[in-house]
């Protein structure tokens, strides 16, 4: 089970700091319920429940939803289905359980969503599933350039940073609280700070394969993910990418290029131009699955 | 110009240091000489270590392990956890590439052989240079070059290899999951490897090829008993085919469409239709040298290239494509170079195929002995004759001696079955302990433990005695 590392001394003139306190305070006492946003599960619903229902559709719309897509794996896996292997990717659960199963699941997923619902950081939510998806398109592109299986590489990638909205939860929560008002800029930083410790707390709950929980946790610091350490490596440099295709003025594309994860991956500066190349189709693809 | 830049020189430089390279380096330097090895990726060992012949037979020796399990689990009434399977698989994977990465750099370490790591390509047929990953540019000249960059998959470019359905012998190794089915493209030693691999973990495999049996090199029978253990653990075996074309779904399927009209769909493809030498960023016209229309090197007896100096090792010349061959070729390569006499090639190359089960031979196949003397007498063993096969539960085994008409003399030994590769070598070393091949006689008068798989050679020579009449 991850551990939550607490907040070294609250400083009363610093709000970010009373808020990671009360963050951490919480999540110690264990008050914290792993969050559920299924931004497309009522529409997972409706088409299950149409006569156009068909399986390339439904994956498309659970694909467009990071949480949902890691909701339907983790139920897929329970007992209520007993499959014969993990199964570990939404291509592979409708190949296992068939599409109404699928849909069913998702429905499912849908019933409990509301519990995390952020009024007010729509834009952020927003942002925060453009990079996802980016990170895991980006992953795949990574992956194909090692000649490693993409599957494995696209849900680390989605997945990676889930421990996100469930902060700004978190974090929302506790600023109404202190009665503290929030910019922009410190949800990103607060977020970014304790992102990966609720991550893995997510991950652990949820139950996801090994490999995408040792990339959420340990995705920036990818030489402690035992055994795992490609993966997280993956995951890093999709992270990277993903945040200079999608915030804007992050870093320019030397800033990009000027990191030991390239030599870490073994990627050559061709493959670097390779990678940087599929922005535009990253982007794309971003805008398409993007609600 | 290369004066703007680092230049190294050195008495050897070895491209790649996979199987050919690490022994041409370490032959070398063990003759004194100052030797580098370029390798463009962070560890040793080339494709070898990293996505072939260790990674393939951990996998396969993991499977093999995993089925015993499952039948202790059966006769103990408990149950493995399907998660353990795939990862144990891969976990073990990961330790032993890592042990074997290790264990070759600090074989080159302790040599005093240094390591350059980056891409080399030629600037001329002196020098080479290397392309570090972080950009920087280097040279090195050197009095020889060996040129050992091996080989990767061959994908025709009609077969969408997208490394996440449709995968290559590379990326096959970093699944996540088992599928429930697979098709294997290929009837060559890679694809009959795998395609065995997974249908021993319970995956149903469906094997195309064009040819009407698959390992088309190897003895028909021995052949005949893999594709049989390969049906009974669920696969299929589909030759004489021509491939329309290959599609995923977009959904959960590999579709295969077959000349003749069949459709083929699964989970997953692996497409292991051989592989191709990797010389694309060598820049060989600088060196004077071209790739032959088959993408090779061509190299004389002693592995040189049409530049003195200038030698190629390994997967780059092409078949037989074996670790212990390149292994051979690097060191007999090396000794030619340094004027060392690199002694009488042996003529007497095992080949072992991985599959479920073994596969091994040595020496003249049953048809080119024929060819060569007609008359030829054949003994046989099946395992199920022998006491250690029917206690080890070896019973689908059998071992070929191919003799001459007189039936005295061994010509060549051919064994399908689980310890094949390793009991070929009992087979090797006699034919080479006396000229032009064994007494076969010498199998029935000298004394093997008991029970043993080499027992077998007893009993096939027993009928090669029966057979020329006692």
């Amino acid at each position: 089970m991850p551990t939550v590392a607490t907040a070294p001394a609250i400083d009363a003139n610093d709000p970010s700091a009373q808020i990671r306190a009360a963050v951490a305070d919480r999540l110690a006492a264990g008050s914290f319920e792993v969050p559920m946003l299924p931004q497309v599960a009522s529409q997972v619903s409706i088409l299950a429940s149409s006569a156009d229902a068909d399986a390339p559709r439904l994956s498309a719309l659970i694909h467009r939803d990071a949480v949902l897509a890691g909701h339907v794996l983790r139920i897929a896996n329970s007992p209520a289905y007993m499959p014969r292997m993990p199964i570990v990717s939404l291509q592979q659960a409708v190949a296992r359980l068939g599409l109404q199963v699928v849909a069913e699941i998702a429905f499912a997923a849908s019933v409990q969503s509301g519990v995390f619902r952020v009024p007010g950081y729509e834009s952020v939510l927003k942002q925060l599933w453009r990079h996802s998806l980016a990170s895991g398109a980006f992953a795949k592109e990574i992956a194909r350039a090692r000649r490693f299986n993409v599957e494995s590489a696209f849900l680390c990638g989605l997945l990676h940073a889930v421990g996100r909205p469930a902060m700004l939860q978190l974090t929302t929560d506790a600023a109404k609280a202190l009665r503290l008002t929030l910019t922009p800029a410190r949800v990103f930083t607060l977020l970014d700070d304790g992102h990966q410790e609720v991550g893995a707390l997510v991950a652990a709950k949820w139950e996801l394969p090994k490999p995408v929980c040792a990339a959420i946790t340990h995705y920036q610091d990818y030489r402690r993910a035992a055994g795992f350490e490609h993966d997280a490596m993956v995951t890093f440099l999709a992270d990277r990418l993903a945040t200079h295709l999608t915030v804007a003025g992050a870093f320019d594309e030397t800033s990009v290029r000027d990191h030991a994860v390239f030599a870490d991956l073994n990627l050559y500066p061709d493959d670097v131009n390779a990678l940087l190349a599929k922005k535009e189709s990253v982007a794309r693809t971003v805008d398409a699955m993007t609600v | 110009m290369i004066d703007d830049v680092t230049t190294l020189a050195f008495d050897v430089l070895v491209i790649g240091s996979g199987p050919a390279g690490q022994k041409a380096a370490i032959q070398a330097r063990k003759a004194g000489r100052k030797v580098a090895v370029v390798e463009q990726e962070k560890g040793v060992g080339g494709m070898c270590v990293q996505r072939g012949t260790i990674p393939s037979k951990t996998l396969r020796e993991t499977a093999l392990s995993l089925a015993r399990l499952r039948r202790g689990a059966e006769l103990l009434d408990f149950k493995l956890r399907p998660d353990m399977e795939v990862s144990s698989l891969m976990t073990r994977l990961d330790q032993v590439v890592k042990a074997n990465v290790a264990y070759l750099g600090r074989q080159l370490e302790r040599n005093g052989i240094h390591r350059l790591y980056g891409r080399g390509r030629f600037v001329n047929a002196d020098t080479v240079e290397i392309l570090s990953v972080d950009g920087s540019r280097s040279r090195v000249t050197a009095q020889t070059i060996m040129i050992a960059t091996g080989s990767r998959p061959r994908t025709p470019a009609e077969i969408p290899v997208d490394h996440e359905n449709v995968l290559d012998s590379d990326s096959i190794l970093s699944m996540l999951y088992l599928p429930q089915s697979l098709t294997v493209l290929g009837g060559g030693v890679i694809a009959c490897e795998y395609a065995s691999i997974f249908a021993h973990l319970g995956v149903r495999v469906t094997m195309i090829d064009r040819t009407p049996r698959p390992l088309a090199f190897m003895d028909a029978d021995l052949v005949g008993k893999f594709v049989q253990a390969f049906e009974h653990n669920g696969g299929r075996y589909l030759g004489g085919q021509t491939i329309g074309s290959v599609e995923w779904d977009g959904i959960s399927q590999v579709i295969t469409r077959l000349g003749n009209g069949e459709t083929v769909s699964s989970d997953k493809m692996l497409v292991a239709l051989g592989r191709v030498a990797a010389v694309d960023g060598l820049d060989l016209a600088a060196a004077g040298l071209a790739a032959t229309q088959r993408g090779l090197l061509a190299v004389d007896e002693h592995c040189r290239t049409v530049v003195p100096h200038i030698y190629a090792i390994g997967d780059v010349i092409g078949p037989p494509s074996l670790a212990a061959t390149a292994m051979e070729q690097g060191r007999r390569a090396a000794r030619h170079a340094l004027g060392l006499g690199p002694g009488l090639p042996s003529e007497m190359i095992p080949i072992g195929i991985y599959t479920i089960p073994e596969m091994a031979s040595v020496g003249l196949s049953a048809d080119e002995a024929e060819k060569r003397t007609p008359g030829t007498i054949i003994g046989q063993a099946r395992f199920d004759e022998v006491a250690r096969g029917q206690i080890s539960g070896i019973q689908d085994g059998l071992l070929k001696l191919v003799c001459d008409p007189s039936g005295k003399k061994l010509l060549g030994v051919h064994i399908v079955g689980e310890g094949a590769t390793e009991l070929i070598h009992v087979g090797q070393m006699a034919m080479l302990g006396r000229e032009g091949g064994a007494d076969v006689d010498l199998f029935v008068e000298n004394t093997f433990n008991f029970p043993t798989l080499a027992e077998a050679y007893r009993v096939a020579a027993l009928d090669v005695w029966e057979r020329r009449g006692g």
